[in-house]
């Protein structure tokens, strides 16, 4: 599949959104709407690239030699670019090809005059627009909201940062683990009187683009019922607390802290107390050496009865140690112990099959391997279609997860190459000339 | 407050999975009509409870993912309760639900069954979608961080600890997520076609997608990642990033840039606590040796571990921000209510109590924005609060057949 630079079919056909956004939290938001339709145009700095498009090392998966970039086109660390040494290769990176597939690429500098000058008429024919960084970038070059505002009163305008816009914050800079650690996420995930386990990926990277792109599609909608535009300011660290409120209400309501002995419980589960509720070691080890694991975890009198039975020990049941759940809970230790030895010899998918039979919560801790490769319930939802890319060759990629029975999701092609939609952006869209677009390239403003 | 859900009415199946996605849809300005069963939703028994008291109309996990919404407390499971959920239907613009696939057909209640409300979003959110060979396993939110995927890549470098699952229902925000996704994109469309339509989400698809590089760090380079205390998992063992503070806090240490102003800061900073050592070395001033020894030797890793070690969690946050370091200090969620920055920014929004006697200050929701109009617009509903308002002003029931299906069991 190629990426098409006309009108798409789908719910968002015709909207347009200009995306001025770097790494990993923003991206998501516009690459969820390319699966509707929306024309995204993916806004990347002269002489530069957006820091997840290109990496130093190849990969030793793809067959034959990939495309080597050594144009020493770099110009800082920020905002893409790696080194400008003029001579290391650069290699196509598979994560890119996530963010931004089903968008258009376009380069553009807007320091300059005549690159601003641009941006504002792209903001002109567009219904969105969406940037990540931090509060007084966008005023530097002279787009305040007000003067967006100016430019586009029906632009739905929305700012993507850590801490957002206004506040004693707005300078400060943020991504994933910095939210996550800053809101309480991090704190909340853990084995209890051990150093915080966090979230082993930029959760708020990945779950605070999707909160993004919801606000966009909310915006679209909001802007389509009204006929004005207006300004989001979207700050992730906000998104995170958003997702602990019931700690925040436990606080204000019975003065209790989330930093105290026993929590956060490892894969316990304190509200409500259940057990058994935690992972088990199993027979094997994934390929750089960890062991393997799953969570077992009964909700019912019935759940346990049934697990009890399948491990052949029905006598737990009337075990006073294990009777009740409340029981079980008071003894969780001795518990945990009695069902990791059933589970400790056995192979993982094996207990989640025959746990599930018997009607028990039970889930293997798969890895990214087991789900692209065994996970048959994602084969069947079809979540790893296959795309093709010039520069990486055919591969899987990860799907959009709602199915809408009259207007379904469309996988609208791979990734743009770098400056791939420049002609259509400034030729087709802005009627320039080739002239016009040959000058603005020796000028180095696109 | 006007806000983009404005006008719309929801119809919600209590279930611990979709709450949050009724709760923003509530908190957007639609009036969700949640039905529960007469002995309430499970949403209402998980505690905590108003001072660990267990009572369904205290529950304050319930609180936080019921602002605003109403209670009608049916026994759907009854035909006459399934015949006033079909007549809600008629009218309703969405409907949520996260029954057991198959649950509704042998109600009559299925999407084909209520479709001749055309204008109906109804949209069914589970644990895997309507179809596929795990539909009908039994599952909760840890289980669904240990099958996505989130569990595998979170815990400990010590590779003989468990991986962990965040606490706080994370899977199921990621499946309210994109329910709300497919809800908010089909309301976009009905404005132009006028007709409704089925939204079929899975909260295995929705986590599945949610582990950042894992999934293209196997396809492309056949790496597995191994997990590490408090950051990233990598394909490569790394050194802690999560480090003390002198105040018994964390700080996760990620650097991405040392440039020349902020390095001269953070040698000035060590300097003062008297941990600056061999970075006080002239030779650490020029960038390339700096980065370098960050990513393969230890002294400016070492460096940094001591100067963390040296100062309080709230000095570290603030002062390495100020020098453009974008540390972030490990807080607890409720002290984020002591942060003038929040505060500022007009995050907490006060809610109503009467069952205790006062308000209470809830987190406005992800985004600032009047236009968008996200925030809490008053307290959960208490059970079954709402019925007699809904059957006799929704649907015209005479109080003696109220006061009839109350005698029954069939409502309350």
């Amino acid at each position: 599949m190629s990426a098409p630079a006309t009108l798409r079919p789908g719910i968002l056909s015709g909207v347009r959104i200009l995306d001025f956004t770097w790494k990993t939290v923003g991206p998501w938001a516009p690459r969820l709407l390319t699966h509707f339709g929306a024309e995204v145009i993916h806004v990347e700095r002269v002489g530069s690239w957006d820091d997840h498009r290109y990496a130093a090392h190849p990969s030793p998966i793809i067959e034959g030699p990939q495309k080597e970039f050594s144009t020493g086109q770099g110009s800082g660390p920020l905002h893409g670019g790696g080194q400008a040494d003029g001579k290391k290769p650069y290699y196509s990176t598979p994560y890119f090809t996530i963010l931004h597939h089903g968008k258009l690429a376009i380069s553009l500098n807007t320091r300059h005059p005549k690159g601003l000058a641009l941006a504002k008429r792209l903001i002109g024919i567009s219904d969105a627009l969406v940037e990540n960084f931090s509060g007084e970038v966008f005023p530097s070059w002279g787009l305040s909201w007000e003067r967006i505002h100016e430019v586009n009163p029906r632009l739905v305008y929305m700012s993507t940062s850590g801490f957002g816009h206004s506040g004693p914050y707005k300078a400060y800079r943020s991504f994933g683990p910095t939210a996550a650690a800053q809101s309480g996420l991090s704190l909340t995930s853990g084995l209890p009187d051990m150093p915080p386990a966090g979230w082993g990926f930029s959760y708020m990277d990945v779950m605070g683009g999707w909160m993004g792109g919801l606000a966009l599609i909310m915006g679209l909608l909001q802007a389509r019922k009204t006929g004005q535009g207006f300004y989001v300011d979207y700050a992730v660290t906000e998104g995170a607390m958003s997702l602990l409120g019931t700690y925040m209400l436990d606080y204000q309501v019975n003065g209790r802290t989330t930093r105290r002995p026993g929590f956060p419980p490892g894969n316990r589960s304190v509200f409500p107390a259940l057990a058994p509720h935690n992972t088990y070691r199993c027979s094997g080890k994934d390929r750089v050496g960890q062991d393997w694991w799953i969570f077992i975890a009964c909700e019912t009198p019935q759940q346990f009865e049934s697990l009890a039975r399948l491990m052949g020990q029905p006598e737990l049941c009337s075990d006073p140690r294990f009777a009740t759940n409340e029981a079980r809970v008071a003894n969780q230790d001795e518990l945990d112990a009695v069902i990791g030895r059933w589970v400790r010899p056995r192979r993982r998918y094996d207990v989640m099959r025959r746990c599930q039979e018997a009607g028990i919560i039970a889930a293997v801790v798969q890895s990214a391997e087991d789900r692209v490769e065994h996970d048959p319930q994602l084969k069947h939802r079809d979540m790893h279609p296959v795309v093709h890319h010039p520069e990486i060759g055919d591969f899987e990629y990860e799907a959009y997860p709602v199915k809408l029975s009259r207007t379904p999701a469309f996988v609208h092609g791979r990734a743009p190459l770098l400056r791939e939609h420049n002609r259509y952006v400034y030729g087709d869209l802005l009627g320039l000339s080739e002239e016009e677009m040959k000058s603005l390239e020796d000028e180095k403003v696109i | 407050m006007s806000g983009v859900y404005d006008g719309l009415t929801v119809v919600e199946v209590a279930d611990r999975r979709n709450q949050w996605a009724g709760k923003l849809l509530a908190d957007g300005g639609a009036r969700v009509i949640q039905i529960e069963p007469p002995g309430g939703s499970p949403g209402r028994w998980c505690g905590p409870f108003v001072d660990d008291e267990v009572d369904p109309d205290r529950c304050l996990d319930y609180w936080w993912y019921n602002t605003g919404k109403q209670s009608v407390a049916l026994d759907i499971g009854r035909k006459p309760a399934q015949d006033l959920l079909r007549r809600l239907l008629a009218r309703a613009d969405i409907f949520l639900e996260s029954t057991p696939p198959g649950t509704l057909r042998s109600h009559r209640l299925d999407y084909g069954s209520v479709s001749s409300n055309r204008a109906l979003i109804y949209t069914s959110l589970t644990d895997f979608g309507q179809d596929g060979p795990w539909r009908d396993y039994q599952m909760n939110d840890a289980a669904h961080l240990a099958l996505g995927g989130h569990m595998g890549s979170t815990g400990y470098s010590d590779p003989s600890l468990t991986p962990i699952g965040g606490q706080g229902h994370q899977g199921w925000h990621m499946g309210c997520a994109f329910a709300l996704h497919g809800i908010t994109l089909a309301l976009f469309d009905r404005m132009t076609t006028g007709e409704g339509q089925y939204v079929d989400v899975s909260i295995h698809d929705s986590c599945a997608i949610g582990t950042e590089s894992a999934v293209p760090e196997w396809l492309y380079n056949g790496a597995t990642l191994y997990r590490q205390t408090g950051m990233h998992a990598s394909a490569r063992r790394q050194p802690d990033l999560e480090l003390p503070t002198a105040d018994g806090m964390y700080v996760i240490a990620v650097n991405q840039t040392f440039g020349d102003q902020g390095w001269a800061k953070l040698i000035e900073w060590m300097e003062e606590k008297g941990v600056a050592g061999e970075l006080a070395d002239p030779k650490y001033r020029d960038e390339g040796v700096r980065t370098a020894d960050y990513r393969q030797g230890t002294a400016v890793r070492e460096g940094i571990r001591r100067l963390i070690a040296a100062s309080k969690g709230e000095e570290v946050f603030t002062r390495a921000q100020s020098y453009g370091i974008s540390w972030g200090l490990v807080r607890a969620p409720e002290e984020n209510y002591d942060v003038p920055h929040y505060q500022q920014r007009d995050f907490w929004r006060t809610v109503e109590h009467p069952e205790i006697g006062r308000a209470i200050p809830y987190p406005r929701g992800p985004y600032m924005s009047d236009a968008l109009g996200i925030g809490p617009r008053g307290r959960a509903p208490h059970l079954g609060e709402h019925t007699r308002q809904v059957l006799e002003g929704d649907l015209g029931l005479p109080a003696a057949q109220i006061a009839a299906l109350a005698a029954a069991g069939v409502i309350r």
